[in-house]
């Protein structure tokens, strides 16, 4: 399975980097997140994790540093967040890793949200 | 004071507390250059700045898909047309937006505005994560930009709609964020 890299981009819209590893299950995505379609960006993601799950089926490290998203996007990312947890209790060994900046207490709130929709366990790492 | 001292004053007052005014479709072109000024010129306040992009990216996406009136922009492809002022007070800034809603829209949007001001924080959050466990598309789904830019202001919306003709009314939303 090959691997999945997308470039971020800070232009007119938004395009967080994308870096999905098939050999070592680490999956990251960081920057910012604001598309012109969001259902057809996370979409490539989506599937890539759904081929890692069924064919691959080792762990997943799911690594998360998006300093900003739109709500179009947080949609996308609770998709993503109700895939990890499927697998999990499917017996897939997941770990989340939300990183975000101390001082921003609403991105806080955001991944508590996460949380309590999907029931997934994220470890929130501030710097 | 007379008619022309008090527009004198209404526009100098104007000038001194905006920091970016915009009148105009919102194609993704000039989102970008609104939201790179906002990030300028609050550069000194990165929490508040942060707060306020949010808040704008919101407020610009509901005009350039639900604003009544439409224009094309140099690509010809249809955008919302709206009015946004961003202006800086003694401890808080104040977003406005503006924007021509068919009729059929007055209602649905006052009920939204009220429901939303109702909630408190706790609540407001159930309410968003509700209406984001719902498929996009279904009925009451609706959009949950609203409710954020209510949770992230953590201000009550200031909201009003004004008849304007017998298919349009103009819909004015104002967000305070405080400064500190």
């Amino acid at each position: 399975m090959e691997n999945l890299e997308i470039e971020g981009t800070h232009k007119n819209f938004f395009i967080p980097e994308v870096s999905f590893n098939a050999k070592t299950g680490i999956c990251e995505i960081s920057g910012e997140s604001f598309l012109e379609d969001t259902i057809d960006f996370y979409s490539i993601l989506i599937d890539w994790l759904d081929q890692y799950i069924n064919v691959v089926k080792r762990p997943i490290a799911f690594i998360i540093k998006l300093s900003y998203f739109n709500t179009s996007t947080s949609r996308s990312i609770l998709d993503i967040m109700n895939i990890l947890k499927d697998y999990e209790d499917d017996g897939g060994e997941v770990v989340v890793n939300w990183h975000f900046d101390e001082n921003d207490v609403d991105m806080e709130e955001d991944i508590d949200d996460f949380i309590i929709d999907t029931g997934i366990e994220i470890n929130k790492i501030s710097f | 004071m007379n008619v022309a001292e008090n527009a004198y004053q209404v526009y100098t007052e104007l000038i001194d507390s905006t920091i970016i005014s915009y009148n105009g479709p919102f194609d993704a072109q000039v989102l970008s250059i609104i939201a790179e000024n906002i990030e300028y010129s609050l550069s000194d306040n990165p929490r508040v700045s942060k707060k306020l992009f949010k808040i704008f990216i919101e407020l610009a996406q509901n005009i350039s898909y639900y604003s009544a009136e439409k224009q094309e922009n140099s690509e010809g492809i249809l955008f919302g047309v709206g009015i946004i002022m961003l202006r800086e007070f003694e401890n808080h800034y104040s977003f406005s937006t503006g924007n021509l809603i068919e009729r059929k829209q007055v209602l649905p949007v006052l009920q939204k505005c009220e429901t939303i001001n109702l909630l408190d924080r706790e609540k407001l959050r159930q309410y968003k994560r509700k209406l984001r466990n719902m498929p996009s598309g279904e009925p009451g789904s609706g959009n949950i930009g609203l409710i954020q830019v209510a949770l992230t202001a953590d201000y009550p919306l200031e909201y009003s709609v004004i008849p304007v003709n017998d298919d349009n009314s103009f819909y004015i939303i104002n967000i305070r964020v405080n400064k500190n």
